[in-house]
C-alpha cells in the first residue's frame, strides 16, 4: 500500500445556514487516483478548495506530509506542491494561453524580466500532450478568450501540470472533453502516477471513475460515507452508496415510449449561419429528439438559431407556420423555450432570490394591473416542489444553491410558462445522478404531457435512454438521423467521429 | 484571410490593435493633431512647433499625468474618481508653504510632504475598496469629498504665489529643444515599461482580466489592486507638483475637472473600462488627444462648455461603441 501523502479528519464547512461539509476525511495516496465521488452539494467541491486554501475551513484537520497545516490562501497551498483544477475555470480570457499557463509562476530573465520567449517555448512543449486533439488556432500566443470551453479546460490541465505538483485535484476535468482529449489527460494522470504524486478525481461520469482512480472515496451530504478500492467495486454499490437508498438506483426514467402524434411541430429548413451548414430536420408533437455528436459542432448554435437568439438564412417553420425571430421574445410568445448550457452566464440572476428567477420571464401572466404576489409565490412554491429543490426558502439567492440544485431553478423558470418546445442545451452537464434521474422523469412526465422536447446533450448514454431519435451533428450540419434499431451507441459513435475519421471505418456502420 | 497575402503593415495594425489596444488612440492622435495644425497659422514658420510643443505639453502634464495613475487602476478593474481632490489637495499645500526661492530644503520637504499625502490617500482608497468590498465609484466618490473638502479648509479662496523662479524652470526649460515636460512623459513611459515587463506587470493586466481566477492561481490580489490606487494617488500628487508650477498659484477646486478628464482620457487611450485590456502609452495618448481636443475648440472660438460637452460625448461614442457594432451586425 502506497503511503499517505494528504489526509483530511472531519472537516467542517458551513456557508450561511447550509452545512456544505459535515464530515470531509479522505486520504490521498502517492501514487495513486483517489476518485472522489458524490452527488451534487455533496460538498466535493468545498473539499478540494479546503486543501486548496481557497476557502478556510470552519473545523478538522488537514495533514500534509505528516504535518498539520492550515493554508489560508491558494498560494501557500501552491507553494506546498497543492495544485487543483476546478470545475470553474480559473483562466483569465484577456491574456493569451502562455501567460495563462505560467501565470504567478513567470519564468524571468537574470533581471527580473518576464521571458516570454522560453514561456511560449515551453507552452508549445506542454501543447504537445494533447496534441491532435485541439485546433490549429490553439498556440502559446492565443488569447484564451477566442478559444472554445473543451481548449480552455486543456489549458487550465496543463497550467496545473507545468508547477508539477505532489498533489493534483481535478475537479470535473473531464466534463467539457471529447473522448480522445479524455484519452490523453487519461495517459496524464498515468505518467504522474508513475511519479509518485498523488491525484484526486472529481468526475460525474461512471466509466471515468472505473477506469481513471484506484480507490474512491463518496461523500454524501458533505459526509464521508465510503473508501472502497474500484477494483473490488462496481457502479452499484457506488451508486447506492452516493445515493444511500435503493429507490435511487432505479431508473426513472424507463417509462413507456411516447407515440408521436404525426403532426408536425418544428420543420427546419436549409438553416445556416456562422456554425450551421445547411441543417433539415422536421420534428412531430410529443417527441423527444436528441441531438448528439462531439462537443461544439453546432448544437447550441443550432437551438439558438431556433429561439431567435442568433441570425440564420434559410426557413424554420414551427406549428406549420414559417416564423424568422429576431429575439427570443419573439419564439417565447409561441411556446417555445430554451434551457441553457451555461447557467450562470446565460439562466440566472445569481444575486437574486429563486423566487424571482422563477418568474422572470413570467410576471406578465400575473399582471391584472397589479402583481398577484399570492398566486405567484404560491405557483414558485409548486414548481420548486415538483423539483424537488433543495432550498432554504423561495427568498434566498440562486448563488446559495448547489449547481444541480441551480439548475433546476433554470427549467423551473420555464416549467411556469407551459412551453410547447422546450430546446435544452447539454443540460446534465456537471449534474449529479439522482439530480439527473429527477430531471429525466421530468422530461418523460412533459413529454406525456405533450411537450416537443429538442435535447441535446454530451453524454451519449444519456441520449440513449432517453431518446427515440437523436440526431448527430458535425460541422454545423446533421450527419444521421437515427431511430429505432439504428439508434445504437456504435451507430452514435460512428457519425459522431465523422466517416472521414479512419480510426473507425473498419468498423462498419450496421445501417447505411 | 490566409496570413502570407496579408500585407506587414496590415500585421503590425493587428498586432498593436490586438495586443495594446493602441490603433484608436494612435488614429484620434493623428487626426487631433492635424486639426489642430490646421488651425494654427505660419505652421511650418521656425520654431513655431517647438514653441506649441513647450506651451502645450506643459499645460498638459497635469492631466497626463492623472489620466495615467487612472489608467493603471482601470486597468486592474478598479476605478479613482478622488484623484481630482488629491490634486488640489497637493495643489493647495504647495501654494500655502512654497513661497520663497531661500528655502529649498523646506520648500523640497513639502513636496516630499505632498507626495506622501498622495501615497497615504491612494492607501486609503485601496485599503476600503479591498476590505469593504464595496464598489470603488462609492468609495473613491466619498473620499474625493473628504480630500475636496481639506482643500477647502486649507485654502477657502484662491491664492498663493509660488516663486518664479520655479514656475520658469517648469514652463521654459529645454533639453536639446525638448521640453520639459515631454522628458517626464517619456520618463514615466519608459519607467512603466519597466515594471511592465516584469511580475507587476503581467498581475496587473491578470487581476484586471479576472481577479476570481488570478486568485485562485496565487496572483496577490488584494495587494495589487491596493498598490493601484497608491499608483494613482502618487500620479495625483505628481500632477499637483506640475499644476501648481504651471499656475504658480493655488485654488481648492483646481483638480476638479482632472476626474473626468483622467477617465476620458484613459478610455480614449484605448483602456478597457472593465479592466485588463489596455495600456498606459494609451493613456498618454489619450491625454494628448484631450489637450487636443481643448485646443481646437478654443482655436474655434467656441464657448468651454463645448469641451465638457465633447468630454462627455467621447465618452458615451467609446463605450457604447462595442455595443452599437454588435446591435448593427445583429440587425443584419
Amino acid at each position: 500500500m502506497n503511503s499517505i501523502c494528504l489526509q483530511t479528519n472531519h472537516i467542517k464547512k458551513r456557508f450561511g445556514g447550509v452545512h456544505a461539509l459535515r464530515d470531509g476525511s479522505i486520504e490521498i495516496r502517492s501514487g495513486e487516483v483517489l476518485a472522489l465521488v458524490g452527488a451534487n452539494g455533496s460538498g466535493k467541491s468545498t473539499l478540494t478548495k479546503v486543501i486548496t486554501g481557497v476557502l478556510p475551513k470552519d473545523d478538522g484537520d488537514v495533514i500534509y506530509r505528516n504535518e498539520l497545516v492550515d493554508y489560508h490562501n491558494p498560494m501557500a497551498a501552491q507553494k506546498a506542491g497543492i495544485m487543483a483544477v476546478y470545475q470553474e475555470l480559473s483562466l483569465v480570457p484577456s491574456l493569451t494561453v502562455s501567460q495563462n499557463i505560467w501565470l504567478a509562476n513567470e519564468t524571468r530573465t537574470k533581471f527580473g524580466f518576464i521571458d516570454d520567449q522560453t514561456m511560449n517555448d515551453k507552452t508549445s512543449e506542454l501543447l504537445q500532450l494533447f496534441e491532435g486533439t485541439f485546433q490549429s488556432s490553439l498556440h502559446p500566443e492565443a488569447y484564451v478568450k477566442d478559444l472554445p470551453p473543451d481548449e480552455r479546460q486543456i489549458i487550465e490541465i496543463l497550467k496545473a501540470f507545468s508547477r508539477n505538483p505532489d498533489v493534483l485535484i481535478l475537479d470535473e476535468a473531464t466534463a467539457s472533453l471529447d473522448s480522445n482529449q479524455v484519452n490523453r489527460l487519461f495517459d496524464l494522470t498515468q505518467l504522474m502516477k508513475a511519479e509518485n504524486k498523488g491525484l484526486v478525481f472529481v468526475s460525474h461520469r461512471m466509466d471515468e471513475i472505473f477506469r481513471f482512480a484506484d480507490r474512491a472515496v463518496v461523500l454524501r451530504n458533505g459526509s464521508t460515507v465510503g473508501d472502497v478500492l474500484v477494483k473490488d467495486s462496481n457502479e452499484d454499490e457506488i451508486v447506492k452508496m452516493m445515493v444511500g437508498t435503493e429507490e435511487g438506483l432505479t431508473k426513472a426514467y424507463a417509462v413507456d415510449t411516447v407515440v408521436p402524434s404525426g403532426e408536425t411541430v418544428l420543420d427546419a429548413e436549409n438553416v445556416s449561419n456562422e456554425r450551421l451548414d445547411n441543417v433539415n430536420f422536421t420534428v412531430q408533437r410529443g417527441e423527444l429528439v436528441g441531438i448528439g455528436g462531439l462537443r461544439g459542432q453546432g448544437q447550441s448554435a443550432l437551438l439558438h438559431a431556433l429561439f431567435g437568439n442568433d441570425y440564420y438564412t434559410g426557413n424554420i417553420s414551427l406549428f406549420g407556420e414559417t416564423h424568422t425571430f429576431n429575439h427570443p421574445k419573439e419564439a417565447m410568445k409561441y411556446g417555445v423555450a430554451l434551457i441553457p448550457g451555461d447557467r450562470a452566464v446565460e439562466g440566472l440572476l445569481l444575486l437574486r432570490s429563486i423566487f424571482e428567477n422563477f418568474h422572470l420571464p413570467n410576471w406578465q401572466a400575473y399582471a391584472r394591473p397589479f402583481l398577484q404576489m399570492k398566486k405567484a409565490q404560491k405557483d414558485a412554491q409548486k414548481v420548486s416542489d415538483q423539483l424537488n429543490l433543495v432550498m432554504e426558502s423561495l427568498e434566498s439567492p440562486v448563488s446559495s444553491l448547489s449547481g444541480g440544485n441551480a439548475q433546476k431553478v433554470v427549467i423551473g423558470k420555464w416549467l411556469l410558462r407551459e412551453p410547447k418546445l422546450l430546446l435544452l442545451d447539454d443540460p446534465t452537464k456537471g449534474v449529479d445522478v439522482g439530480t439527473k434521474a429527477e430531471f429525466y422523469k421530468l422530461l418523460k412526465t412533459l413529454q406525456t404531457g405533450g411537450t416537443t422536447i429538442l435535447f441535446y446533450s454530451s453524454d451519449e448514454k444519456e441520449l440513449l435512454d432517453l431518446c427515440e431519435r437523436v440526431l448527430v451533428m458535425q460541422d454545423g450540419s446533421i450527419k444521421a438521423d437515427l431511430s429505432g434499431d439504428k439508434l445504437t451507441e456504435a451507430n452514435l459513435v460512428y457519425h459522431s467521429m465523422g466517416a472521414s475519421n479512419n480510426t473507425n471505418s473498419h468498423e462498419e456502420p450496421t445501417h447505411v | 484571410m490566409s496570413e502570407p497575402s496579408k500585407t506587414k503593415f496590415a500585421r503590425w495594425w493587428k498586432n498593436l490593435n490586438v495586443k495594446h489596444a493602441l490603433g484608436l488612440p494612435l488614429v484620434l492622435l493623428v487626426v487631433t493633431t492635424i486639426v489642430y495644425f490646421l488651425f494654427q497659422p505660419n505652421i511650418f514658420s521656425g520654431g513655431t512647433i517647438s514653441r506649441l510643443l513647450t506651451s502645450n505639453f506643459r499645460t498638459w502634464l497635469p492631466v497626463i499625468l492623472v489620466t495615467i495613475g487612472q489608467a493603471i487602476v482601470i486597468l486592474s478593474g478598479g476605478l479613482d474618481l478622488s484623484n481630482g481632490a488629491i490634486v488640489s489637495v497637493g495643489n493647495v499645500i504647495l501654494a500655502l508653504t512654497v513661497t520663497s526661492p531661500d528655502e529649498p530644503m523646506k520648500n523640497l520637504l513639502m513636496v516630499l510632504v505632498v507626495i506622501g499625502f498622495g501615497l497615504a490617500a491612494g492607501l486609503l482608497n485601496g485599503f476600503f475598496t479591498v476590505y469593504l468590498g464595496l464598489q470603488p465609484v462609492i468609495i473613491t466618490f466619498a473620499s474625493s469629498f473628504i480630500y475636496s473638502g481639506l482643500a477647502l479648509v486649507l485654502l477657502p479662496s484662491p491664492g498663493g504665489a509660488i516663486p518664479r523662479e520655479y514656475t520658469n524652470f517648469y514652463r521654459n526649460t529645454q533639453i536639446l529643444g525638448i521640453p520639459l515636460a515631454l522628458i517626464i512623459i517619456v520618463l514615466v513611459v519608459l519607467i512603466w515599461g519597466f515594471f511592465r515587463k516584469r511580475k507587476y506587470g503581467r498581475f496587473l493586466f491578470a487581476v484586471g482580466g479576472n481577479p476570481k481566477a488570478s486568485y485562485t492561481t496565487g496572483v496577490p490580489v488584494t495587494w495589487m489592486k491596493i498598490s493601484t490606487y497608491i499608483l494613482s494617488g502618487f500620479f495625483a500628487a505628481l500632477a499637483a507638483i506640475s499644476y501648481t508650477l504651471l499656475t504658480g498659484s493655488g485654488f481648492s477646486g483646481s483638480g476638479d475637472e482632472m476626474t473626468l478628464a483622467s477617465i476620458t482620457g484613459s478610455v480614449l487611450g484605448g483602456i478597457s473600462m472593465s479592466g485588463g485590456a489596455g495600456s498606459v502609452i494609451g493613456a498618454v495618448f489619450g491625454g494628448v488627444v484631450l489637450g487636443n481636443i481643448r485646443n481646437i475648440i478654443s482655436s474655434a472660438k467656441l464657448d468651454s462648455w463645448w469641451r465638457t460637452l465633447v468630454n462627455a460625448l467621447v465618452i458615451v461614442l467609446v463605450l457604447a461603441g462595442p455595443g452599437l457594432i454588435n446591435l448593427i451586425r445583429r440587425k443584419k
